[in-house]
């Protein structure tokens, strides 16, 4: 009979139970956090670009990344490439505007969001993205180091594509957080620099976090430009934590330390994915934060950046510690347009970027190679290798070119927009200072690719008998530098680069004078790079000895041991206050309940340690066995007169 | 209703129970028992009568009778409007609910019934009278009822704090006729509608020093009449050896009462801008209520006794009172009043519970009531659910009172009332755990033992129990009736439900607030 009840009890209950799960499942689904509605475009392209628009691009590729973990190698890495190519379709075809949006939290985002700029840094990203992953392939990547890279490309991508501030801070941790995983896969030494790089992108995540917020609580929205961006909305302090936390991730002078410290460490195909990804999508971040530009500040940051940057590249002979120190001094071009914020400024620096992302990981996939075959980091120890490796030499070749900015390649172009943009060529103020900081970072970066070429390709004969790339990398790497030359080309090249950019139609533009017309190639932007080569070429026979000799380390790493310090530091306080307290509270509650339950005795004690004076305290002699007698606090009906008195003359006194 | 009936309702409602006070004298020749009857029929119709009077002041306003239709100048007024209309309800409901108790919890006898209707008169009067003077007239009835009621215990100690009483109550009630008659001579009227208008009309206005010096002797006879700290000595005294059946009563009405009266005192009479204008007069106000609330709450939790426990109690919630009086925000005026009546509701349950428990279980003091709600669950509950609302826990009356006041101390930005509220609220909670663990969470294993400890405790504690006896022998379990119990539970019920009516307060009050503040 028991056993009954109790059975028929369960079941009622697990109904009960089930029934709840059910409404609960129910409420969960109505009040789903995130609920996205693809806005359906009606352009004329037809179904396909429709198509394109269906799929989120980010989602694309982190599903490719699931799909490498567990599909056959080969199979895997085609669909990692092929879901980053689908990226460049979406980037040349899908239509301008808001693509996704939807509520996250109750907050309105816009997760897809294509306008030129995010098209141009998608292209770039999903071009490069395509390559490395095939360079990955035959460089012996493992399947989980490429499905986190997967995973880190698409959080980048979904950084570039986002419309509002909310999906990018999402994005811009993701991005950290895949990035750090890339790193840590390596092990060893890459593991400690992982954790340096971990603080460091936390700690501008968190000031970006901030600024965002503050933007929010100013605008009551997340949307970009609605109704302003960070530097006309809520400005101040939430502008500067903002530029501050990007800067972590776009290398201001001070804040990029972890860019030498990590790059060089991983898997040389991880590099290749890391120099390309984080500081590019970050330099768009940077312009989303300040698209009015005319920040003096931020320009003149940028030509530090530029000249600090390759200081540090010429004194380095780790070869993709060299390459790391120019990821700073490029992004220092790319700050500096996007701080002189005339539209040949932002229009250089994106070009720049979307260059930068291409030379820079073709120098990473060459200089890769050079490791893989050889083993070998330390620049010193090499030379000779063209003859060994002659293709990973034209290589290298190009995209030393490009990142020189030698008339025929890429970056010849968009640098000398954002030199245009200092000088004020098109009009505009003027930043001759400016102008000669970028001036002689060109001249030092002309200086680090000579050192570069001669110590590994020409100094000397080669030490190794090794091969040259294996067939994957030389597609990668040839597609890579094939676009950085043919984006160069003059007459026929350029304009398709310059058309691709944004604020630029074709090779014109509306200047502040009126409309303009590009022209890089002109008598001017000639001689000013010959005089750059001559310079450098010059300068480079005389630096040569010298420079082998000086080790300089970089000043900022200093920043490491102070981050640990405060680090640690903050943290004690915090905890050691926190038990303080906590020790403080429990004692203090702990003492009033025993006062509460011993009061007698708590008088006794209190007025023991008065002075005899004031209160004479008789020793007690409790008749009832330790149980504390009462205290005689009775006021007699005199003391209580007098008490009437003296409250009475102190009210009348006062008052009267 | 026509006027005149409403009208006469206000003197019926002073009248009738002094006039009633002579039945059970007269009928007890007779009978022996007539006196709780009478007691319960007249206060029973009293209740009615004021529950009648509150839905015209509702509908129609303000009732006011002119006795003997002499006019304001130089007659005598009874004032019904919203705020004695409210404790005017709280005074005839508490009444008749604690007769519940002394049907059987005694004390018994005519006499006592008599003072009993005399003390309810004279509250009633003093609650509606709109006369500084016959303020006067009926603080002293009711002082000299109370003190008649305390000193009707049984032992030495209640005629010595029956005494106590009647020697610190009466210089209070002495000092604030001192301070009517500076009025007087400042103003030459004793109708407190005229004396407001006539103050600022006094030579210096509100600077004349009659007037300061009337403000004065008035708060201070008050503040003894309150039982603020240190003027306090006599309250925990007559609160701790009145018979159980006649602390609720004084503990729930009579400081509860005067307190009412300062407030009408302050603001009807001496009205907002006094306060406002005279320097020091907020801040001594403030300050005496503040000090009380500490030193009361102090005192509480270092008493063993729970009946003088309760008593010091008292002493810190009207120290609250009183500071709130101080804030001079509509708000805080409004948690004060409300605070009045949910503290007189919680202290007369938990006092009726304090004279059950040592009824029925022997217990008086904390560490007596270890175990106690194994064995009477019914009670302690009651008395637990009211110690929590004493506390201010929501949902409850206790609550209600405090927010509104600490939000007439924050908008009055006086952030010291603010802290004492909260650190009030520490050590009610401190007291009342105490009480909470004792009797919910400590085993009374020593009852069994003929030998336990505490016997001896009993026996020096000076409680009302009668000598060197143990508490199992004092226990009269079967003397504990129904009745008590209910109206435990029923106070514990209305200090739980009243704490969803704190915008009905709001409401209720908000036209005499509003017009007193303009």
């Amino acid at each position: 009979m028991t056993m009954a009840m109790s059975t028929s009890t369960s079941t009622s209950t697990s109904t009960i139970v089930t029934s709840t799960l059910t409404t609960l499942a129910e409420t969960t689904t109505a009040m789903a956090p995130l609920t996205l509605t693809s806005t359906p475009l009606t352009t004329p392209s037809g179904t396909e670009i429709d198509a394109l628009t269906m799929l989120y691009p980010p989602l694309v590729v982190f599903a490719a990344a699931l799909l490498v973990l567990v599909l056959p190698r080969i199979v895997g890495f085609a669909v990692g490439a092929l879901s980053l190519a689908s990226v460049v379709a979406v980037a040349l075809f899908a239509p301008d505007g808001v693509l996704l949006s939807g509520t996250f939290l109750a907050f309105e985002v816009q997760p897809f969001f294509l306008d030129d700029f995010s098209r141009l840094v998608a292209l770039g990203l999903g071009f490069l993205g395509t390559f490395a992953v095939i360079y990955a392939y035959s460089s012996d990547a493992s399947r989980v180091m490429t499905a986190f890279a997967l995973a880190y490309v698409s959080s980048a991508i979904g950084a570039a594509f986002a419309g509002d501030w909310l999906t990018l801070v999402f994005m811009w941790e993701l991005m950290a957080i895949t990035s750090t995983l890339l790193v840590w896969h390596y092990g060893g030494d890459a593991v400690r620099a992982g954790y340096r790089y971990a603080i460091a992108h936390g700690i501008g995540g968190s000031l970006v976090l901030f600024a965002v917020t503050a933007h929010y609580a100013v605008e009551g929205t997340f949307l970009y430009g609605e109704p302003a961006s960070i530097s006309t909305g809520a400005g101040g302090i939430p502008l500067l934590l903002a530029v501050l936390g990007i800067g972590v991730n776009v290398a201001f002078v001070g804040f990029h330390t972890w860019i030498p410290d990590t790059y060089p460490r991983p898997h040389f195909a991880a590099s290749v994915f890391l120099a390309a990804f984080t500081t590019k999508t970050s330099a768009l971040i940077l312009y989303r934060a300040v698209p009015e530009g005319g920040n003096t500040y931020l320009a003149y940051m940028g030509g530090l950046m530029a000249v600090y940057g390759v200081c540090f590249a010429l004194l380095q002979h780790d070869m993709r510690a060299l390459l790391s120190y120019h990821i700073q001094a490029q992004l220092g071009y790319m700050v500096a347009g996007i701080g002189i914020g005339t539209t040949i400024g932002v229009a250089g620096a994106m070009g720049h970027l979307f260059n930068n992302i291409l030379y820079k990981s073709l120098l990473f996939m060459a200089v890769g190679i050079i490791i893989y075959r050889t083993g070998e980091n330390d620049l010193y120890k090499l030379g000779g290798l063209w003859r060994e490796m002659p293709i990973t030499a034209i290589a290298f070749a190009i995209g030393a070119l490009s990142i020189t900015a030698v008339p025929g390649f890429s970056g010849f172009v968009s640098k000398g927009m954002v030199l245009d943009a200092a000088s004020g060529y098109f009009g505009g103020p003027e930043h001759r200072a400016l102008y000669w900081l970028l001036f002689i970072g060109a001249i030092g970066t002309f200086l680090s690719f000579i050192k570069l070429g001669y110590y590994a390709f020409l100094h000397g004969p080669a030490d190794y008998e090794v091969k040259d790339a294996k067939s994957g990398q030389t597609v990668a790497m040839l597609s890579v530098g094939g676009a950085c030359l043919v984006l160069g080309l003059p007459a026929i090249g350029w304009p398709v680069f310059t058309d691709l950019l944004p604020l630029i139609d074709g090779s014109g533009f509306a200047g502040p004078e009126g409309p303009e017309t590009l022209d890089p190639y002109s008598t001017g932007h000639l001689m000013d790079a010959a005089i750059l080569l001559a310079v450098s070429v010059v300068g480079f026979k005389i630096i040569r000895k010298p420079l082998s000799k000086l080790d300089l380390p970089d000043p900022a790493f200093a920043l490491n041991p102070a981050t640990f310090y405060v680090g640690r530091g903050s943290m004690l306080a915090v905890t050691e206050t926190y038990r303080a307290v906590d020790a403080a509270a429990v004692g203090f509650v702990r003492r009033c309940y025993w006062v509460g339950n011993n009061p007698t005795i708590a008088v006794d004690r209190a007025a023991r340690r008065l002075p005899d004076r004031f209160v004479r305290v008789e020793e007690r002699h409790p008749a009832n066995g330790g149980h504390p007698s009462r205290i005689h606090l009775r006021a007699s009906i005199g003391l209580t007169i007098l008490l009437v008195t003296v409250l009475l003359t102190i009210v009348v006194w006062l008052l009267v | 209703m026509s006027d005149a009936l409403s009208e006469a309702i206000p003197v019926l409602l002073v009248a009738a129970p002094i006039l009633a006070a002579t039945l059970p004298l007269v009928f007890g020749l007779r009978f022996d028992r007539a006196g709780w009857l009478f007691t319960t029929l007249t206060t029973s119709s009293l209740f009615v009568a004021t529950v009648v009077l509150a839905t015209v002041v509702y509908s129609e306003g303000t009732v006011i009778h002119q006795l003997g239709g002499y006019p304001r100048a130089y007659g005598i007024e009874l004032v019904a409007d919203r705020l004695s209309t409210t404790i005017a309800l709280l005074v005839t409901g508490t009444s008749a609910g604690v007769l519940a108790y002394t049907r059987l919890g005694g004390p018994r006898g005519n006499t006592f019934y008599s003072g009993y209707l005399l003390l309810v008169g004279g509250l009633l009067g003093l609650t509606f009278t709109g006369d500084v003077f016959n303020m006067f007239v009926f603080l002293e009835i009711t002082g000299l009822a109370t003190y008649a009621l305390i000193a009707s215990g049984d032992g030495p100690e209640s005629a010595v704090a029956g005494l106590k009483y009647l020697i610190v109550g009466t210089v209070g009630a002495s000092l604030y006729l001192l301070g009517v008659g500076l009025l007087f001579m400042a103003t030459g009227t004793l109708n407190m509608i005229e004396l407001a208008e006539a103050i600022p009309q006094a030579q210096g206005g509100y600077e004349n020093t009659l007037v300061r010096a009337a403000f004065a002797f008035v708060f201070v006879g008050f503040a003894i009449k309150v039982a603020q700290w240190p003027v306090h000595a006599w309250q925990p005294d007559a609160y701790q050896h009145a018979p159980d059946g006649v602390t609720p009563l004084v503990a729930a009405l009579v400081s509860t009462v005067s307190a009412y009266a300062l407030a009408r005192v302050m603001y009807t009479v001496f009205t907002v801008d006094f306060l406002t204008q005279t320097p020091y007069a907020r801040e001594i106000v403030i300050t005496v209520g503040a000090v009380s609330v500490v030193a009361g709450s102090t005192l509480a939790v270092i008493q063993r006794d729970v009946k003088r426990m309760l008593a010091y109690s008292s002493v810190s919630q009207f120290g609250l009172v009183v500071a709130a009086y101080g804030l001079v925000t509509e708000t805080a005026l409004v948690g004060a009043v409300i605070h009045l009546v949910g503290h007189g509701i919680m202290k007369a349950g938990l006092f009726i519970a304090a004279g059950v428990i040592a009824l029925g279980y022997g217990a008086r003091t904390v560490d007596e009531y270890a175990g106690l709600a194994a064995r009477r669950p019914v009670v302690a509950g009651g008395m637990a659910v009211l110690l929590i609302a004493l506390i201010g826990i929501p949902p409850s009356v206790g609550f209600v009172g405090k927010w509104y006041i600490a939000l007439g101390a924050v908008q009055a930005e006086v952030w010291s009332v603010a802290a004492v509220i909260f650190l009030s609220t520490m050590l009610t909670l401190a007291y009342s755990a105490r009480l909470l663990e004792k009797m919910y969470f400590t085993p009374a294993n020593w009852l069994e033992d003929p030998h336990a400890p505490d016997a001896d405790v009993v026996a020096t504690d000076g409680g009302s129990g009668p000598g060197l006896t143990r508490q199992s022998d004092r226990a009269r379990p079967d003397a504990v009736s129904i009745g008590m119990l209910s109206i435990v539970v029923v106070a514990a019920v209305l200090a739980v439900a009243l704490g969803f009516s704190g915008d009905l307060f709001y409401d209720w009050l908000e036209p005499f607030v509003s017009e007193v503040f303009n």
